[in-house]
């Protein structure tokens, strides 16, 4: 048996040379306390099984409203058809597109309970944008890498987009977009699309936008 | 294209890898054949630079036949894979299913570890061979990731990321039947993988049939498993499928490509998060890699991640959630 615990302990010390150290950069603090009060309340509002839908719903929008861009989202989002659009097509869209964020995103957050919302770091990118990278400790599943991309709105911050495991989420709504516009023929038509897909998010949740 | 009975039987009892190398290559002829005849997307007229601008940047002139595949692909899950998946989910305890990832993950290292080598991640390689020794001995011939209690995470390579590390572009956009979504390189990057796959020598040299079909099977199955929810709730909010899951591989192979870290200038809105990273090719022999010159500084406490492994007081990543009825 001593044999054993010797080359568990070789093992152990060839693999303890390969590990590098940690990064741990924190550019900016105030962001990255920004995040974890945000993180913390967010999970705490949002992913409790017992509340109702449309609560979550309702709970969600007024979190979008007050910590995220959305102007600034819903224009990237929108992409290089923003310049075209009319002033009623963009308004529009504006109501439109965060309908639709309500709905697709606040259905998943019920299963999301119990994980925890850890900061790990922050940098300043060009532009005024300040990353913060998080991670979302599942217990059920490998931890998940959350980067917030925020930007400094009055005395706070506000959130412009989130990338989870490198994939964006604005980059992904505004490529989708784009698709639905090129095979429509029109902005209308995603105006249409997007209308349509509301409405029918809403029969299926008991009418929880609004 | 096989006339006589006999020789279509002979084609149907494959007799070791060298059969199905033959398939293979038959069903990629026949597949190529498919592409000239569907025929491209018609490009949008130069007088629209909206329209134009959003065709150049899909990069999917073969957009109607790949349509065609997702929606077989989509038909063939719903029938087929999701179900299966879905008992696999319901039928396997957690752990077991963690067991399964685990050894498939373990066989594929030699893969990791050519491929960490290839892109010149020297550190990467280190931990790629450590995991594989750790997990090979006291993780029992990779049943359990002991290696990631003691800080030696698990990532993946593939010869399609290492392509891209030297510059080579990912070219249009290809849904492949069964496979799912992918493009010139990372196919191309897959059967390169083949080589470097200790089941594809299993399969030819040691006889056993199919053994790394029956690897992909499993992988896949398992993949599919975990994505269950995943995949429906994606499909639920969103307006067309098809773009979305083509954004998330694009965007999920360049963060693979740059190995999780944001690349150079940030990819925030504005920028469209296609940047590639171009590294200069290092090339370092296997008997250089700096196990020494390395700092000391685990990551994590490796000692305290290691413990719970000694006293087994659970198995590894056992997973409590509930699947929908």
């Amino acid at each position: 048996m001593t044999t054993m615990r010797v080359i568990r302990i070789l093992l152990i010390a060839v693999t303890l040379a390969f590990v590098a150290a940690p990064a741990g950069a924190d550019d900016n603090a105030a962001a990255s306390t920004f995040m974890q009060s945000l993180g913390s309340k967010a999970i705490k509002e949002l992913t409790d099984p017992a509340v109702p839908q449309a609560e979550r719903q309702t709970r969600f929008r007024a979190l979008l409203d007050e910590h995220f861009d959305m102007p600034a989202i819903a224009k990237f989002t929108l992409g290089r058809y923003w310049r075209t659009a009319t002033d009623e097509q963009r308004d529009e869209f504006r109501k439109l597109f965060e309908d639709f964020i309500v709905q697709s995103y606040s259905a998943r957050f019920s299963e999301y309970h119990g994980q925890g919302f850890i900061v790990t770091g922050s940098n300043n990118v060009e532009g005024g944008t300040t990353v913060v990278h998080t991670k979302i400790d599942m217990p059920s599943a490998e931890d998940v890498r959350v980067d917030w991309h925020l930007r400094s709105a009055g005395n706070s911050f506000a959130i412009v987009d989130i990338v989870v495991e490198g994939v964006s989420m604005a980059v992904t709504q505004r490529s989708e977009f784009a698709s639905v516009i090129q095979s429509r023929g029109s902005v209308a038509g995603l105006l249409d699309a997007l209308r349509a897909k509301n409405a029918q998010s809403a029969d299926s949740t008991g009418g929880g936008a609004q | 294209m096989l006339h006589s009975p006999a020789l279509r039987k002979a084609a149907l009892q494959p007799r070791g890898g060298l059969a199905r190398i033959h398939r293979v290559a038959a069903w990629a002829a026949g597949l190529m054949g498919l592409v000239l005849l569907a025929g491209c997307a018609t490009p949008p007229p130069a007088s629209d630079p909206d329209a134009l601008e959003a065709y150049k940047e899909a990069n999917d002139p073969l957009e109607p036949m790949n349509r065609y595949f997702f929606e077989l692909n989509y038909a063939a899950d719903e029938l087929l894979f999701k179900p299966l998946a879905g008992w696999y989910y319901v039928a396997l305890p957690n752990f077991a299913q963690d067991g399964v990832r685990n050894v498939l993950r373990n066989v594929h290292s030699p893969v990791v570890l050519a491929n960490d080598l290839f892109q010149g991640e020297t550190d990467r390689a280190g931990v790629t061979i450590s995991r594989f020794l750790v997990n090979s001995t006291m993780g029992l011939g990779g049943l359990f990731d002991v290696a990631s209690r003691m800080g030696l995470e698990y990532h993946d390579e593939d010869f399609g990321q290492t392509l891209a590390v030297h510059g080579v572009g990912e070219g249009p956009y290809l849904m492949l039947p069964l496979l799912g979504p992918s493009n010139p390189r990372d196919a191309i990057g897959r059967v390169v993988d083949m080589a470097f796959d200790p089941l594809t020598y299993i399969g030819i040299f040691g006889g056993v049939d199919n053994i790394g079909l029956m690897a992909a099977v499993a992988d896949g199955m398992d993949t599919r498993a975990r994505n269950l929810k995943t995949l429906d709730e994606i499909r639920k909010g969103s307006l067309d499928y098809y773009a979305t899951i083509r954004s998330l591989y694009r965007q999920h192979r360049n963060d693979e490509i740059n190995n999780g870290k944001t690349p150079e200038g940030g990819a925030g809105p504005g920028l469209t998060g296609d940047s590639q990273s171009a590294k200069p090719l290092i090339l370092v022999p296997v008997a250089q890699i700096p196990a020494v010159a390395t700092p000391l500084v685990p990551r994590r406490d490796p000692l305290a991640k290691a413990l719970p492994f000694f006293i087994i007081k659970e198995a590894p990543g056992t997973n409590p959630a509930t699947l929908e009825p």
